[in-house]
């Protein structure tokens, strides 16, 4: 590999960015909704025939969700795989326009957005994909990997500042400045996601949608790109969106957490209130599986083992898209009411934190208790979406080379 | 059913190693490259109903382990050398024919992904059925039955329907447990498990480690479990080995290791992760650089340029594994209780160099 050391990072030169960005420090109104997603779905139809020219049915990917993201913040998105996290992600910057409902970026509803003002708009919304090598163009340098972003939305205006600005960029991420000769194969895992946020950043952004970006890193490296959003969100003002299913890495990035179980957010709360007081059965499960070094947890922990898989998408179950696999599952309204996320009416739970399960104060308050769930089996089907997104750097990019064909390339969604 | 399992009960107590890995060392020669030593003097015993893991960053050399002992390495461009003793049989002199047989009869693998050991056109049911054919000698008769046992047990649902189902009609966790079910249905006296779980979703692996801990206790099959998530091994093995750069850098009983690690990898690794009941908002603490930035053991310690605490010697000697009271450690300078040692002749916060 490469001899590239990670070096210190100079402070002082990443901070006299230009306009967008100071513009934006002067911005506190901190409860200000950046991003407002309304009522969206998402469905992918299913096509077979010879042609595929018929429709037998779709993919409820994303089946109903309101969320806001407030500026600065970090809302995280955990959940299943196949849940809908990187395809919400993708609707939130239009690359997969709803099928319904609407969002809302800086007050303005994206899909309204043409020609220029969409341009512009888009530079605003950065993407950071899981996997770095896959997103960077293995035959451009680190320079013209950086360069092509800022050209396609003129902020490159001379050389010399063209120049500095790379440097900046570099140190902003922490890699040296003879990384700009460099080709993405001769850096390591973290340091390629460094050129990928790099990358992201270098348009000024004011959003960064952050697809699993340290799930591919080894965990010493995982810490370092962590660190490293975290700095650059108090240095830039930057508001993340970051989408992974690793809850012990969500929670300590994000301020806001939302969980996902089939294409709808189950639980949504700051990050931790929902670790203190998860309410819903799914959280909890999720929340006893995750395993902890420290053996002393582990030995007196007790797991809530969910049975079976996570139903297919293209047949959710009816009524609560959880009671399948719910030990709290009741007889009445479970499997006929889909649940609402709502504030429920437990002491102590701040209006902050909302829960879709109709039983939430009951099985707070230990009224209603876990039992046995019988395992059902979910058919696989063939195709389906790729979970590892291996998309475009970037929004402009990606509307470029059209979305849509992205999916359908493993089986992530099993 | 837990009779047809339990073959190896009685073997629990016992005090003899089962498996013996002794200096083991794997070299790739690459043509046109230098020779690359991808495992390097590794050892430990593996008695009856041991749990041992094994854990370390991509790369650190515990797949080449696993693949080295079950005999799976390719045989052109690769040197083995050392002793793996099973039984008291070094495993690495029997003939490709004479390990064929112990594989799967006495030595169980499984990989993270089931799809690369499943046969894609044969129903699972199948292929449970001619493990437990070939190996306890069953007639296929018999062993239909025991086969829908072993996948009901593993925790497959409506087993009778999923004998008749091929591997891609299963999602990626049933399709591990298949595999699990193959790999105990010959009742394997060691089962070596390579990041069994890491491709799958969380709580579906918390289902199948509890189902491969239940099993293992059960049958008293002793267990090797490869893993980077050091919170799995936390709760499921006696002991643990750290890997780094192909060597053992620290082993040890999992409670003293976790409560005190004295490897400032160990130590480094465990400050990294951000932990589900941590106190958020507290800044990591990542072990710098990567394993690009690795010396060569053969002059140094491989991890000096990462280390927290470096001493002059570690740039310049090989430290030793050296054992003291049942914890193994390879170190110049270790990590004190718990905090780097004030001997360091750094002043580098680790934070620091890669923000
Ligand atoms: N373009 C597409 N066409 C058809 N189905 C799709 C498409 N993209 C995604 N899907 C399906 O939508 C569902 C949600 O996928 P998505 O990738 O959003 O899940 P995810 O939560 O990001 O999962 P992962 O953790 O595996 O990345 C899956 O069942 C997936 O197969
Ligand atoms: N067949 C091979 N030929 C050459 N080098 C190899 C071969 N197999 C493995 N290696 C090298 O040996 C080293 C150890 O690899 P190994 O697969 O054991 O790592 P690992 O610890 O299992 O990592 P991971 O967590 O990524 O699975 C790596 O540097 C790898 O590139
Ligand atoms: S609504 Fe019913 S099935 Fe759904 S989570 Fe609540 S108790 Fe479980
Ligand atoms: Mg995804
Ligand atoms: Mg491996």
């Amino acid at each position: 590999m490469s001899g590239v050391q990670p070096s210190a990072t100079d402070t002082s030169g990443a901070q006299s960015t230009d306009g967008a960005h100071t513009a934006y420090g002067h911005d506190d109104r901190n409860d200000d909704v950046l991003v407002d997603v309304r009522g969206v779905k998402v469905h992918f139809p299913i096509k077979r025939g010879v042609i595929f020219d018929k429709t037998v049915g779709h993919v409820y990917a994303v089946d109903g969700i309101d969320l806001q993201i407030r500026r600065g913040e970090t809302y995280g998105l955990v959940g299943e795989s196949g849940s809908g996290k990187s395809t919400l992600g993708r609707a939130i910057l239009n690359l997969e326009p709803p099928t319904e409902g609407s969002v809302e970026f800086d007050g303005i509803d994206i899909a309204s957005l043409q020609g220029e003002e969409l341009r512009r708009k888009r530079q605003d919304i950065q993407m950071v994909f899981q996997d770095p090598m896959g997103s960077l163009d293995p035959r451009q340098s680190v320079e013209s990997l950086l360069l092509e972003g800022m050209k396609a939305h003129g902020l490159t205006k001379d050389g010399t500042e063209a120049s500095r600005r790379l440097r900046e960029l570099l140190s902003a991420v922490g890699l040296p400045v003879a990384a700009l000769k460099k080709y993405p194969h001769e850096f390591s895992g973290g340091q390629r996601q460094r050129i990928g946020i790099a990358r992201a950043l270098s348009v000024n952004p004011k959003l960064i949608v952050a697809d699993e970006p340290v799930s591919a890193l080894d965990v010493s490296v995982q810490a370092q790109v962590i660190n490293l959003l975290e700095d650059l969100q108090e240095e830039f003002g930057l508001t993340y969106l970051v989408v992974a299913h690793d809850l012990a890495v969500v929670r300590h990035i994000s301020d806001r957490i939302g969980v996902m179980y089939l294409g709808g957010i189950v639980e949504e709360a700051p990050a931790d209130a929902l670790y203190a007081t998860p309410l819903h059965p799914y959280t909890r499960a999720l929340m006893s599986a995750v395993p902890v070094p420290d053996p002393l947890v582990e030995d007196r922990r007790e797991r809530i083992i969910l049975t079976g898989d996570l139903p297919s998408p293209s047949n959710p179950p009816s009524g609560c898209r959880f009671h399948t696999r719910c030990p709290w599952r009741q007889e009445t309204k479970c499997d006929t009411e889909r649940p609402v996320l709502r504030v429920p009416d437990i002491p102590g739970v701040a209006a902050d934190h909302r829960v879709a399960c109709h039983w939430a104060e009951q099985i707070e308050s230990g009224e209603i208790q876990p039992h046995e769930v019988t395992a059902e089996f979910v058919e696989q089907h063939a195709g389906g979406g790729d979970g590892s997104l291996m998309g475009p750097a970037t929004a402009v990019e990606a509307m470029v080379h059209h979305p849509g064909n992205t999916a359908g390339g493993g089986g992530g969604g099993g | 059913m837990t009779d047809t399992l339990s073959t190896s009960q009685q073997h629990r107590n016992d005090d003899t190693p089962l498996l013996s890995v002794r200096d083991l060392r794997v070299t790739f020669h690459r043509s046109g490259e230098e020779p690359f030593v991808a495992v390097d003097g590794v050892s430990f015993d593996l008695r009856p109903g041991d749990t041992l893991g094994i854990v370390g960053e991509s790369g650190s050399g515990k797949s080449v382990t696993s693949l080295a002992i079950m005999g799976l390495l390719p045989k052109r461009g690769v040197r083995v050398e050392g002793e793996v003793l099973y039984n008291g049989t070094n495993l690495l002199t029997l003939s490709p024919d004479q390990m064929r047989d112990r594989r799967g009869a006495e030595l169980g693998m499984i990989f993270q992904d089931p799809l690369s050991s499943l046969n894609p056109v044969v129903p699972i049911g199948v292929q449970v059925t001619e493990v437990l054919e070939r190996h306890r000698g069953m007639s296929r008769k018999a062993a239909t039955p025991l086969a829908r046992e072993m996948l009901d047990r593993v925790g497959i649902p409506d087993p009778d329907r999923r004998l008749k189902d091929y591997p891609h009609q299963l999602s990626g966790g049933m399709r591990q447990r298949a595999l699990i079910a193959m790999a105990l249905a010959a009742a394997p006296r060691v089962l070596i498990a390579d990041e069994p779980t890491t491709a799958l979703d969380v709580t579906i692996q918390a289902q199948i480690l509890a189902v491969l801990k239940d099993l293992v206790e059960d049958t008293g099959t002793a267990m090797i479990m490869i893993t980077h998530d050091l919170g799995v091994v936390a709760g499921l093995v006696d002991r643990v080995n750290v890997m780094y750069a192909g060597r053992v850098v620290e082993a040890a009983e999992r409670h003293p290791l976790f409560a005190d690690p004295r490897h400032p990898y160990t130590w480094g690794l465990l400050q990294s992760i951000p932990r589900l009941d941590g106190a958020r908002g507290e800044r990591l603490n990542p072990i710098p650089g990567s394993v690009s930035d690795n010396l060569p053991w053969t002059s140094a310690c491989a991890f000096a340029p990462r280390c927290s605490q470096p001493i002059e010697v570690c740039t310049q000697r090989t430290p030793e594994l050296v054992e003291d009271h049942g914890r193994s450690l390879r170190c110049f300078n270790p990590i004190q209780h718990g905090r780097p040692s004030p001997d360091a002749d750094t002043t580098r916060g680790t934070s620091e160099v890669t923000r």
